[in-house]
C-alpha cells in the first residue's frame, strides 16, 4: 500500500500550517492577566461548567490546521494505491552484483528523465531497504563491460559511486558483464547471491557467442527499463559520406547523409549540416515509414582547410543519435605507395617511372595525390596504415605472409591496384590472393599492332566521365600488345571498369571490406601498350587512383566509433588530443583509446623540447601547433528499437534462474489507473471542516 | 514603640488621619440621640433585691424597704467587668484584591480597615478593651486588648502598616488563639473566608464552647460574587493557587452559583453556632451595614 503525488509541488502548501498557528498564538498573547482572589472556586466552576472555551480553541487550530493541509493534499493529486511494491532486494544479507547498462540507449527520455536515472533512482529505493551485512557491487554494461565497484557493504559510499555515474555512449555488452559478474559473485562473502540486472533489453547488446558458459545457476533479475519508455526512439543518421569532386581549380565537398525512420508512419523533419559550427545549409525531409532516406549536400571548397562538420536532425527521445560528426582534411594529398615489381636500370623502363609521373607531374602537388615508389624488398619496411593506395606494379611474388597485411588493408578501407607484366605469375596469384582477387588469372595473350584496343564507348564508369569524347577517341586509338585473360571465381563479385576490344574485361574491379581491389589486365608501362606515353594515360591514371580511395573518408579513415583506439605514428614529436569535453590527454604509444565521448577531437603537436609537468595538462602547452583532427561518433547499431525478448533472453541465459520485473508496478511509477485518486474524497473532508470551523467561530 | 513610630511614613500616617477620621465619624454618628448614662458605670447597675440572711453585708441592706416592710433586704448589683474584644483581620493575599475594572469601589482591604477601626472606636467609646490580631496562615501581629483610650493609636497603627499577602489558614489560627483569648471575651474575625477545605464551623464550635462571644463580618469586593470580566483571561491566584485562564463569561453562572451556596452555608453554620455573621459588600456604605448590625444586635439584646 502506498500513497503518491501527483503533483507533489502542491505540498508545499502545507507551510501554509503556520497561519492558524500564528493566529492561535496571537490571539493567546492578547490575553488580559487579572490577579484574582478566589482563582480555586474558578477551577472549580470550570471543572463543573460545560462550556469549556480552551479545548475549543484548540479543536478551532485543529480544525484550521486541518482545512490547509487536507486542502494542499487534494491539490497535490494523491494517488493511493494497494498494490503493495515488492522489495527489489533479498530480505536476508546477500551478496548482490548490479549490473547497469549504461549504453546510450538508456539515455532514451521518459517524461523528464532518462531510463538511465530511472534504473538509479531504483536502486537508491532498493539500497535504503537492504538488510546490513549485504555486500554490492556494480558492472557496467557497456562495451567493454567493467566492474565499476567491487564488494562493498558500506552503503552510503556505493550511493556515492552511483551517483556518480552517466549514460555512457557506448553500445551495450551483455554478455561480458553477466561473465563479469559471474566472476564478482564466486568471490561473493555471503551465500545467497544475485545478480540484478538494470536494463533497457536492446537487442544490440545480446549476442550469443559473448555468454559465458555456466557453472553455478546464479539467479538473475532482470529489470527492463524499456516499459517506462512513453515513446519509442523516431529517427537516426545512420551514416555519413564524404567524398570531393575534383574540378579543375576546385573541389567540392561532397556530403551523404543516411537518415532512418524507425517509426511506422512519415516522419517530416528537418536535416541540418554545420561546417564549424555554422548553419550552413537546412533541408526538409519526408521518410518514409521504416526507411531510409539519403540526403545528399554540397559544399565548393574555396580554401585548403581541414573542416569539420556535424549533421544534425531534430531531437525525439533518444537525441544522441540525431547528430554525426565528419571530418574532412582537403589538404591531405592521397598517399599512394608505388611497388614496383621490375624495376630496371634505365628508369624509363620500369612500371614506377611511368606512374610516378602520371600520378604526380609537377614537383608542387597540384594532383593532390602523393607517390612513393618502393621496391619489393623495401616493402616490409612500409607501414601500410601511411597509404590509402598501393599500386603492385608487375609484382612477382610478395615477402612471405605479405598477402595476410594488405588483406587487413583493404579491408580497413584501402585500395590496391594491380597492373600485370612480364613478371606476373598467375600460379602464385591465384594460390595466394585469392582473398583478393575476385577473379582466377588465366594466361597471357598476345596481339598484333592494332588489334587490340579499349572499347571505351557507352562507358559509364564514373572515371570516365571527365574525359571529353575527343580524349575518349583518343583512348580508342591506344594499341595493346598483350593482355591477361580471367576467368570468374565462384561466388564473387566484381565489376568490370573497362573493356577490350576482343571482349575481353580490361578494368576489373571487386569490394573488399571497406577497400575496393582493382585489377588492370595489361602492363602499366610501355611493354604491353602505347598507353603510358599518351597524353590520356596521366589523368587516367589519377582518376582511377581517386576513384579506388572514393574520396576523403577513406584517405583520412579516422571517423572512428566511440571506443576504437585511434593510430597515428607521431614519431618524434610529441601529440597532445583534445576531446570534444575540452580536456587534454596525452597520446601515448601511437595510439589514442579514450574515445569515449562522440565529436571532434582534434590533435596537436608539441616541440620535443617541451618540459612541462607531465601529469597537469589542463591548457594547451606553449608552442602547441594544430595538427588535424579527427571525430568519433556513436555506432548505430545500438539505436536500434528492436528490444530482445523473454525466449531469446532465456535462451542466452540458459542455466541461470531467471526472473523478469516490471519496474512500472513499483516505486518509480504509478500509472493513473491503478491507484486511486483521493483528490475528491479529500476535499470533501475539506467542505466538511469548513462546516465544522464555522459552527465553532459562531459558538465562539 | 520607638522603633515603629519611626517607621511611620506619610502615607501611614495620612492612612492613621483617616482611618481615625472615618471611624470616628462612624461611631458618634451612630451614637446620637443615645443616653450616655446607658453606657455608664455599668458595673453599678441594679439586679434585684434578695432576704437577708446571716454573713450579707449590712451596708447592702436596703433600709428604705425595711422601713417600709420591717423586713430585710439586701439590694443586689449586677457584677460587671470590662469587655475584652479581640479583632481577628485577615491579612492575606486575597485581601488585597483590587477590581481591575473602572468602576469605583474602594478595595477590600481598605474596607476591612475601616470596618476595624470604626469598631474599635465604638468599642473603646464604651470603655473596652480592644485588641487587633493579623493573621494570614499563622498570626502576623497581635496588639493585646486594652481600654485605654490612647489605645486606639496603637491599632490604628497596626492597620495602617498591613500588607496582605500568603494564603489563608483561619482554622490554624482560631484553634491557636482560642487557648489565649480569655473566657467570655468577644471575638471579631473580619475575613473574606476564600478557604479551601477547611473545617471553620468546628472551630468556632470550640470558641463558642469557650464561652467566646464571635462575631463574622464577611467581606467581599461585587466583582468576587458577580464575575463581570469579559473576554480571554488568565486569572493569577493573590496567593499560592496556580493561575488559571479561562473566559469568565463560559463560568459565571456556575461561579456565582457557587459563592452564592458559600456564603449561604457560612451564614447557615453561624445561625446554628449562635454566631453572629454580617455579610458586607465593599460596594455598600459602611456606616449603614454597620449600623443596621448594631441596631440589630440591640434588638436581640432586648429580646
Amino acid at each position: 500500500m502506498s500513497l503518491n503525488f501527483s503533483s507533489p509541488l502542491f505540498l508545499l502548501g502545507l507551510l501554509g500550517l503556520t497561519f492558524p498557528v500564528l493566529i492561535h498564538l496571537l490571539t493567546q498573547r492578547q490575553q488580559k492577566r487579572v490577579r484574582f482572589s478566589a482563582v480555586y472556586l474558578l477551577a472549580q466552576s470550570q471543572k463543573r461548567s460545560i462550556k469549556k472555551s480552551r479545548p475549543n480553541k484548540l479543536f478551532l487550530l485543529l480544525a484550521r490546521c486541518l482545512i490547509i493541509a487536507l486542502l494542499s493534499m487534494a491539490l497535490a493529486k494523491p494517488l493511493f494505491s494497494t498494490t503493495t511494491s515488492e522489495s527489489l532486494l533479498p530480505n536476508s544479507p546477500a551478496s548482490i552484483v548490479f549490473i547497469l547498462d549504461d549504453s546510450y540507449s538508456m539515455g532514451t527520455r521518459s517524461k523528464e528523465k532518462t531510463l538511465f536515472n530511472y534504473a538509479l533512482e531504483y536502486l537508491y529505493e532498493g539500497l535504503k531497504e537492504a538488510p546490513e551485512n549485504s555486500e554490492f557491487s556494480i558492472v557496467l554494461a557497456s562495451s567493454p563491460a567493467r566492474i565499476e565497484q567491487d564488494w562493498t557493504s558500506d552503503k552510503s559510499n556505493f550511493i556515492n559511486i552511483l551517483e556518480a555515474q552517466t549514460v555512457s555512449y557506448r553500445t551495450t555488452y551483455i554478455g561480458d558483464a553477466i561473465e563479469k559478474a559471474v566472476k564478482l559473485l564466486e568471490s561473493g562473502k555471503q551465500k545467497k547471491k544475485i545478480i540484478l540486472l538494470l536494463t533497457d533489453l536492446d537487442k544490440n547488446g545480446w549476442k550469443e557467442e559473448t555468454f559465458p558458459k555456466i557453472t553455478v545457476p546464479y539467479p538473475i533479475q532482470v529489470l527492463n527499463f524499456s516499459e517506462l519508455q512513453s515513446e519509442k526512439n523516431k529517427t537516426m543518421i545512420e551514416n555519413i559520406e564524404i567524398s570531393q569532386e575534383f574540378l579543375t581549380q576546385s573541389r567540392l565537398l561532397r556530403v551523404k547523409a543516411k537518415v532512418k525512420n524507425f517509426s511506422k508512419t512519415v516522419n517530416r523533419l528537418p536535416l541540418s549540416f554545420f561546417l564549424e559550427g555554422k548553419l550552413i545549409k537546412e533541408e526538409l525531409l519526408d521518410i518514409p515509414p521504416e526507411q531510409t532516406l539519403i540526403q545528399e549536400f554540397s559544399y565548393p571548397l574555396i580554401k585548403n582547410q581541414p573542416l569539420n562538420g556535424k549533421l544534425q536532425i531534430s531531437d525525439d527521445v533518444l537525441p544522441i543519435d540525431n547528430s554525426r560528426y565528419f571530418p574532412f582534411h582537403p589538404s591531405q594529398n592521397i598517399q599512394v605507395l608505388v611497388v614496383d615489381g621490375d624495376p630496371e636500370t634505365i628508369s624509363h623502363q620500369s612500371e614506377s617511372f611511368y606512374l610516378e609521373r602520371a600520378l604526380n607531374p609537377f614537383s608542387v602537388s597540384l594532383s593532390h595525390i602523393d607517390p612513393t615508389v618502393s621496391t619489393l624488398a623495401e616493402l616490409t619496411l612500409r607501414n601500410l596504415s601511411d597509404f590509402s593506395v598501393v599500386i603492385l606494379a608487375n609484382v612477382r611474388e610478395l615477402p612471405p605472409g605479405y598477402e595476410l597485411e594488405l588483406e587487413k588493408f583493404v579491408l580497413n578501407g584501402g585500395a590496391l591496384l594491380f597492373g600485370m607484366g612480364d613478371q606476373v605469375d598467375p600460379k602464385y596469384f591465384n594460390e595466394h590472393l585469392g582473398n583478393l582477387l575476385p577473379v582466377q588469372l588465366e594466361s597471357q595473350q598476345e596481339f598484333k599492332v592494332g588489334s587490340l584496343r579499349l572499347m571505351l564507348k557507352n562507358n559509364n564508369h564514373p572515371v570516365m566521365r571527365v574525359f571529353s569524347p575527343k580524349a575518349v577517341e583518343e583512348m580508342q586509338g591506344i594499341n595493346f600488345y598483350s593482355m591477361y585473360t580471367v576467368q570468374s571465381r565462384e561466388e564473387k563479385k566484381f565489376k568490370v571498369g573497362a573493356w577490350f576490344s576482343n571482349q575481353h574485361p580490361a578494368v576489373i574491379e571487386s569490394e573488399k571490406g571497406k577497400g575496393v581491389v582493382i585489377l588492370f589486365l595489361s602492363s602499366l608501362d610501355r611493354d604491353w601498350n602505347d598507353f603510358p606515353i599518351q597524353p590520356t594515360y596521366l589523368p587516367w591514371v589519377q582518376r582511377w587512383t581517386q576513384y579506388a580511395t572514393r574520396g576523403l573518408e577513406n584517405i583520412s579513415r579516422k571517423d572512428l566509433l566511440v571506443g576504437e583506439p585511434f593510430h597515428k605514428n607521431t614519431t618524434n614529436t610529441k601529440w597532445i588530443v583534445r576531446a570534444p569535453s575540452g580536456t587534454f590527454y596525452r597520446f601515448e604509444n601511437n595510439v589514442f583509446t579514450k574515445t569515449f565521448q562522440p565529436g571532434i577531437y582534434s590533435l596537436f603537436s608539441i616541440p620535443p623540447a617541451n618540459t612541462e609537468d607531465q601529469k597537469a595538462l589542463k591548457k594547451l602547452p606553449q608552442g602547441a601547433e594544430p595538427v588535424g583532427t579527427f571525430t568519433v561518433n556513436i555506432d548505430v547499431r545500438e539505436s536500434e528499437p528492436n528490444k530482445i525478448t523473454r525466449k531469446e533472453i532465456e535462451g542466452l541465459l540458459q542455466g541461470f534462474k531467471l526472473e523478469f520485473l516490471e519496474p512500472k508496478s513499483q516505486t518509480i511509477q504509478h500509472k493513473e489507473s491503478e491507484a486511486m485518486p483521493l483528490a475528491t474524497p479529500i476535499l470533501l473532508m475539506v467542505a466538511a471542516m469548513f462546516l465544522i470551523e464555522g459552527w465553532m467561530v459562531r459558538n465562539e | 514603640m520607638e522603633n515603629s513610630e519611626q517607621k511611620f511614613d506619610t502615607e501611614v500616617l495620612s492612612r492613621i488621619s483617616n482611618l481615625k477620621m472615618t471611624a470616628m465619624n462612624l461611631v458618634e454618628g451612630l451614637l446620637t440621640g443615645q443616653h450616655r448614662s446607658l453606657h455608664k458605670g455599668s458595673s453599678v447597675e441594679f439586679a434585684e433585691y434578695k432576704d437577708y440572711s446571716p454573713g450579707d453585708e449590712i451596708r447592702h441592706i436596703d433600709w428604705k424597704v425595711a422601713g417600709k416592710t420591717d423586713k430585710y433586704h439586701v439590694k443586689q448589683f449586677q457584677q460587671s467587668t470590662n469587655l475584652k474584644c479581640t479583632i481577628l483581620l485577615d491579612a492575606s493575599g486575597s485581601m488585597d484584591y483590587d477590581s481591575p475594572l473602572k468602576e469605583h469601589t474602594p478595595k477590600k482591604m481598605e474596607y476591612a480597615r475601616n470596618l476595624v477601626s470604626a469598631l474599635s472606636y465604638l468599642l473603646l467609646k464604651q470603655f473596652d478593651a480592644v485588641g487587633l490580631t493579623l493573621f494570614n496562615d499563622q498570626v502576623i501581629e497581635h496588639i493585646p486588648p486594652r481600654s485605654k483610650a490612647s489605645h486606639f493609636k496603637n491599632i490604628l497603627y497596626g492597620l495602617a502598616n498591613i500588607t496582605p499577602q500568603g494564603s489563608t489558614d483561619i482554622v490554624e489560627v482560631l484553634v491557636g488563639l482560642s487557648e489565649r483569648l480569655p473566657k467570655r471575651s468577644m471575638l471579631i474575625l473580619v475575613s473574606d473566608f476564600f478557604i479551601q477545605n477547611q473545617d471553620l464551623q468546628k472551630s468556632l464550635k470550640l470558641l463558642c464552647s469557650r464561652g467566646i462571644e464571635v462575631v463574622l463580618f464577611h467581606v467581599l469586593h461585587p466583582d468576587e460574587m458577580h464575575l463581570p470580566f469579559e473576554g480571554d483571561i488568565v486569572f493569577e491566584s493573590l496567593e499560592a493557587d496556580l493561575s488559571i485562564g479561562l473566559d469568565p463569561h463560559d463560568i459565571q453562572e456556575e461561579y456565582q452559583s457557587m459563592i452564592q451556596t458559600h456564603i449561604n452555608l457560612l451564614k447557615e453554620n453561624c445561625n446554628g453556632l449562635g454566631v453572629d455573621y454580617v455579610f458586607l459588600d465593599t460596594s455598600e456604605s459602611l456606616d449603614q451595614a454597620l449600623s443596621y448590625y448594631l441596631l440589630k444586635r440591640k434588638s436581640l439584646i432586648k429580646l
